[in-house]
């Protein structure tokens, strides 16, 4: 009791002493507009700064060539990165750039008015070079210049198939060669390919190789596409679907440890495949090449997503972001990140040889002729129904891919639910 | 003390004062036939127990066992339980990768800051609505019952901005006074108080205590049980929270466990052994307060004051 | 001390006054005694609730009256929010997502509330008992809630997997020839996320229940053996009544906790297949955070809110009744 009493009496005492300790702890450095070396203080919103080897190489390059500006990186989680910088800039944030991992997000914040117009930076851009660069265009405007695009390529491993020849490949013939590299069973089993659970995989492919739209209510373009992986899945020649999905099963394992011979997957990739090896946790023997076709018309189709720097309306120092969002999309920024095996937006001669000289990156013709598609089209287009569209068609694919649905039961869903419940 | 008290529901008589001369204890009064059941019985609960224990703890297991996994070992079909190789050096390199000590230490800062204020000012309200008769008190409690319906997604937006104009965004002090003044501790200690008779109270006010001295001296040791409840659940609420300390702290010095093990997953691939590895160690103290608290799971109460 | 009467009221409150029967002359300055004592019991009352209420209004009472004021409103969290009057309604009316995740919701609480409850008391009262290594079971039984969400998701759903899974094998061995798809059907895919959050939750709430049995009177025990009670009728005729408030607790955070539920969906089957498992407040995360419609989510969160409210006031009524 004596004692209980003496903590009722220390209880005040504590609880100011534990809230001073607390706002004690305030961060500092955040409100620091300019540092003690006189130079411009910069602030960056990324993703998990140290793994993500670009946004440092961008920011030393930078900063090489900008002395007077110092970048501070404004570390987010990767993984619900877009939900935080909605609430910061609910909270009138005044962190300067802004890093945009999609298009779709890039939309919203620029709608919403919260990123600084880019207009007159992109006009004088050389827009033959980029690719994904238009795809910021909002009614004549641009908001954020992108650094780096990727795009979907076939990667596979150079062991398992062997001389097979990948470099025109049609959808069907794609289809009888996983088919023809499956081999063994229970846990020595290795499937010809693997179809990762996105809805991308069937989906975005189908709509830049067939021309249909993804926002537009009739999904009969899918169909075919959804023959060939469906196909696959029921010829065992792919991982099912449910069990990739209820086990959280990684891509890259699936690759890196032999268990598919073939993977379509996005030009990110290979920079995580190098690190990979450098680290020596795989030695797999990888390439690229193109993704597969309807037809050979010698014309390679594909889809991809474009990221990007934007400068924050409530920037603190917006002519300094400015230069290094410039900077970053232009060809010094191309040339940093190739270096270190991304897919820059900004592509030419030189910026393809520094991407190809990365220790490591495959060498061959076909990789380099993977890297140079004729078309890249947009993952999702733009619109303010493309999130709603997006989880609609994401549904509809868990059913058609798990069997849960046929391919036309699954198709006239979406065309209805497309149609009745996007308001 | 000898006051003789009943419960409230005092249905049972029986129940008052008789010091019931004791032959009941368990398979105390029915020979040897009976003490033999007994003890099959508790074998075969025991037995049941361990099993059902056992199985409850499968996925516990497995997140140790991937915990010495290489990364892309982890998600495996068919799902592996023993390692193909044991990467017994996650459990160093962890320390290196990120500053994981530093996060621990955060983490149980918050946590016991968050569970002390919790406690503290979650009991001391508590008695003002199970003890104190005033005006709006009902109204007042409804508010807080209210709130906990509402779920956090909804308001967490206006709830920074708040935050924000009162400049307290990516400190400790936004998360302390965030979950610190929550609905759940006042409703749990009010729940609890209400079973214990007022006539205890009502004796102590007799004697001259006021109603601080009466909280403090009276009602607080009688609900150890549930005082130690609180402080558990809260600790643990507060030690595997991830969205709060994500939304308000930014600064990487002043990150937790939670985020220090999400910071494994990038934008296209994990580090899944690492995650399972500080899984497995941010267990720990968890299971330390857990253990210690279970001292105050007993009996403490001499609720009927018949021991005299 | 003095003996306490057995009979006193309920509830001993300072301005529980006496009946008017006190000679006339005396009752003005005994009404302005009573006024002065009920003046005090409020100071004493309020001063009890401040500390904690001045943070709780702050930091939650406003914003979430806020989540009020927004579902009449159209607001993008950043430009400031327009007047909306019954659109957002209007949307949650013809909403098929909405009616979508609101039957999911009482779909996976119907399941969810009795289950729990019943499997986390029957834990509290095994695990009351005087066992030898009762706190390692007691531990074990904990575990569940504090192992990695991730972990939880992919032992489930290998145990609950259609082909190989144990779950469906057992089944087989008990001659169902075609034993559920589980979190991969459709219609199965809610029993599973039920049966994984139970043995999630169950823990949690063992908890409190343990916290709650050491209020009951042990001396009730003894006089219930006295009378020749066994071991079932002492839990219903002295364990239920005595654990009330306790129960009463546990139902309505267990309620909302269930209609709020939303990380171990997320997690195991992110709503799906399709929508098979979209629950409420995973509703309110996309269309809020996720989208910007901060209106409409709210408006959902109402709809949620209004739910809750029914039925935690049935519970109210409930244990009102039985207190009597």
């Amino acid at each position: 009791m004596k004692v209980k009493k003496n903590l009722a009496a220390l209880t005040p005492l504590l609880v100011a002493a534990s809230l001073v300790a607390a706002t004690g702890c305030d961060a500092g450095g955040t409100s620091g507009s300019s540092g003690s070396d006189g130079r411009t203080v910069v602030r960056i919103a990324l993703w998990n700064y140290k793994t993500t080897p670009e946004f440092k190489a961008l920011i030393d390059g930078f900063e090489a060539e900008y002395p007077k500006i110092r970048i501070q990186p404004v570390d987010i989680l990767a993984d619900n990165y877009e939900q935080k910088l909605t609430t910061m800039l609910a909270g009138g944030d005044t962190t300067d750039v802004l890093t945009m991992k999609n298009v779709t997000d890039y939309a919203r914040y620029a709608t919403r008015g919260q990123l600084m117009p880019l207009t007159a930076q992109a006009d004088k851009l050389d827009k033959a070079s980029y690719s994904g660069l238009e795809d910021f265009d909002l009614k004549g405007k641009y908001y954020a210049l992108p650094y780096r695009s990727d795009f979907w390529v076939l990667f596979y491993n150079k062991d398992l198939v062997g001389n097979a020849d990948l470099s025109h490949l049609t959808w069907s013939e794609y289809a009888s060669l996983a088919k023809r590299l499956t081999k063994g069973s229970g846990s020595d089993k290795v499937y010809g390919t693997y179809l990762h659970t996105w809805r991308s995989v069937v989906q975005a492919i189908a709509s830049a190789q067939t021309g249909g739209n993804l926002l537009g209510g009739d999904y009969a373009f899918m169909k075919n596409q959804y023959e060939i992986a469906l196909g696959l899945q029921k010829a065992k020649a792919t991982l099912p679907f449910s069990t990739a999905k209820s086990q959280n099963i990684t891509y890259d394992s699936q690759l890196t440890t032999g268990k598919a011979a073939m993977v379509p997957m996005g030009t990110w990739w290979a920079a995580a495949l190098l690190a990979e090896k450098k680290q020596g946790t795989n030695d797999v023997k990888w390439g690229m090449a193109p993704i597969p076709q309807l037809t050979k018309n010698g014309k390679t189709v594909t889809f991809g997503s474009p990221t990007a720097f934007a400068v924050n309306k409530k920037a603190r120092h917006a002519d300094a972001a400015e230069k290094f969002v410039t900077w970053a999309s232009g060809p010094e920024g191309a040339a940093t990140v190739a270096k270190i095996g991304i897919t820059p937006a900004y592509t030419d001669g030189k910026v393809m040889d520094s991407f190809f000289s990365v220790p490591g990156m495959p060498q061959d013709k076909l990789s380099r002729e993977a890297m140079q598609p004729s078309k890249v089209q947009l993952e999702m287009p733009v619109s303010d129904k493309s999130s709603d569209i997006d989880q609609i068609l994401k549904e509809e694919h868990e059913l058609i891919m798990s069997g849960e649905k046929s391919v036309d039961a699954g198709i006239k869903e979406m065309d209805h639910r497309v149609k009745t419940e996007v308001q | 003390m000898n006051t003789t008290v009943l419960p409230e529901d005092g249905t049972r008589e029986a129940a008052a004062p008789t010091a019931a001369p004791g032959p009941s204890r368990r398979g105390g009064r029915g020979g040897p036939r009976r003490a033999a059941a007994a003890v099959g019985g508790q074998v075969a609960l025991y037995a049941l127990l361990i099993v059902v224990a056992l199985a409850v703890l499968l996925p516990f297991i497995w997140m140790t066992v991937s915990s010495v996994k290489a990364d892309r070992e982890v998600f495996t079909v068919p799902i592996q339980w023993i390692p193909r190789s044991f990467h017994w050096s996650n459990f160093t390199t962890i320390w290196t990768r990120i500053p994981f000590a530093a996060y621990l230490g955060n983490s149980f800062f918050l946590s016991v800051v968050i569970t002390f204020l919790q406690v503290l000012t979650g009991s001391f309200a508590a008695y003002g609505f199970a003890k104190v008769r005033f005006r709006g008190r009902d109204l007042l409690f409804a508010a807080y019952i209210a709130t906990i319906a509402v779920p956090w997604q909804a308001y967490m937006v206006p709830q920074y901005i708040i935050m924000q104009k009162l400049g307290l965004v990516n400190s400790y002090a936004s998360l302390i006074l965030l979950q610190a003044f929550g609905a759940f501790g006042v409703f749990l200690m009010r729940q609890f108080y209400l079973t214990i008779p007022d006539e205890i109270s009502e004796a102590a006010r007799l004697d001259g205590l006021s109603e601080y001295g009466i909280w403090a001296r009276i009602i607080l040791p009688l609900s150890k049980p549930a005082l130690a409840s609180l402080a558990l659940l809260t600790f643990v609420n507060t030690w595997n929270d991830y969205m709060g300390p994500f939304i308000y702290l930014t600064d990487n010095r002043l990150w937790t466990v939670q985020l220090g093990l999400r910071s494994f997953i990038g934008e296209y691939d994990a580090e899944s052994a690492m995650i399972m590895t500080g899984s497995v160690l941010s267990v720990v103290p968890v299971l330390v307060v857990f253990l210690l608290g279970q001292r105050y799971f007993v009996r403490g109460i001499a609720t009927t004051g018949v021991k005299g | 001390m003095s003996p306490v009467s057995v009979f006193s009221s309920s509830s001993a409150s300072p301005d529980s006054a006496p009946p008017d029967s006190a000679p006339p002359d005396a009752s003005a300055a005994h009404r302005a005694a009573a006024k002065r004592r009920r003046r005090r019991a409020n100071l004493v009352g309020w001063s009890f609730i401040l500390p904690n209420f001045l943070g709780f209004a702050a930091l939650t009472l406003i914003p979430v009256f806020g989540v009020f004021v927004l579902s009449f409103a159209h607001w993008d969290s950043y430009s400031s929010p327009r007047w909306a009057g019954l659109d957002n309604f209007r949307r949650l009316w013809n909403d098929a997502n909405f009616w979508a995740a609101l039957k999911n919701t009482f779909y996976y609480s119907a399941g969810h509330i009795p289950l729990t409850l019943a499997v986390s008391l029957g834990l509290a009262v095994l695990l009351n008992q005087k066992l030898r290594g009762v706190r390692l079971l007691r531990t074990a039984f904990f575990f569940p809630y504090i192992t990695s969400l991730v972990a939880v998701a992919v032992v489930w759903n290998m145990l609950l997997s259609p082909e190989a899974g144990p779950v469906n094998q057992f089944l087989h061995f008990l001659g169902i020839a075609h034993p559920p798809g589980w979190t991969s059907s459709q219609n199965w895919a809610m029993p599973g996320l039920i049966i994984a959050s139970v043995w999630r939750d169950m823990g949690y709430y063992m908890v409190l229940f343990l916290a709650g049995l050491q209020t009951i009177p042990a001396e009730l025990y003894e006089a219930a053996r006295v009378d020749g009670a066994g071991p079932w009728q002492r839990f219903w005729h002295v364990t239920l009544p005595g654990l009330r408030p306790t129960m009463f607790f546990v139902t309505v955070m267990l309620t909302v906790a269930s209609f709020k539920v939303f990380d171990l969906v997320q997690v195991m089957t992110e709503g799906g297949p399709g929508r098979a498992t979209l629950v409420l407040s995973q509703l309110i995360f996309r269309q809020g955070i996720t989208q910007g419609r901060f209106g409409y989510s709210s408006a959902v969160s109402l709809a949620l809110f209004a739910v809750c409210l029914v039925i935690t006031m049935v519970q109210f009524r409930t244990q009102r009744r039985s207190e009597r």
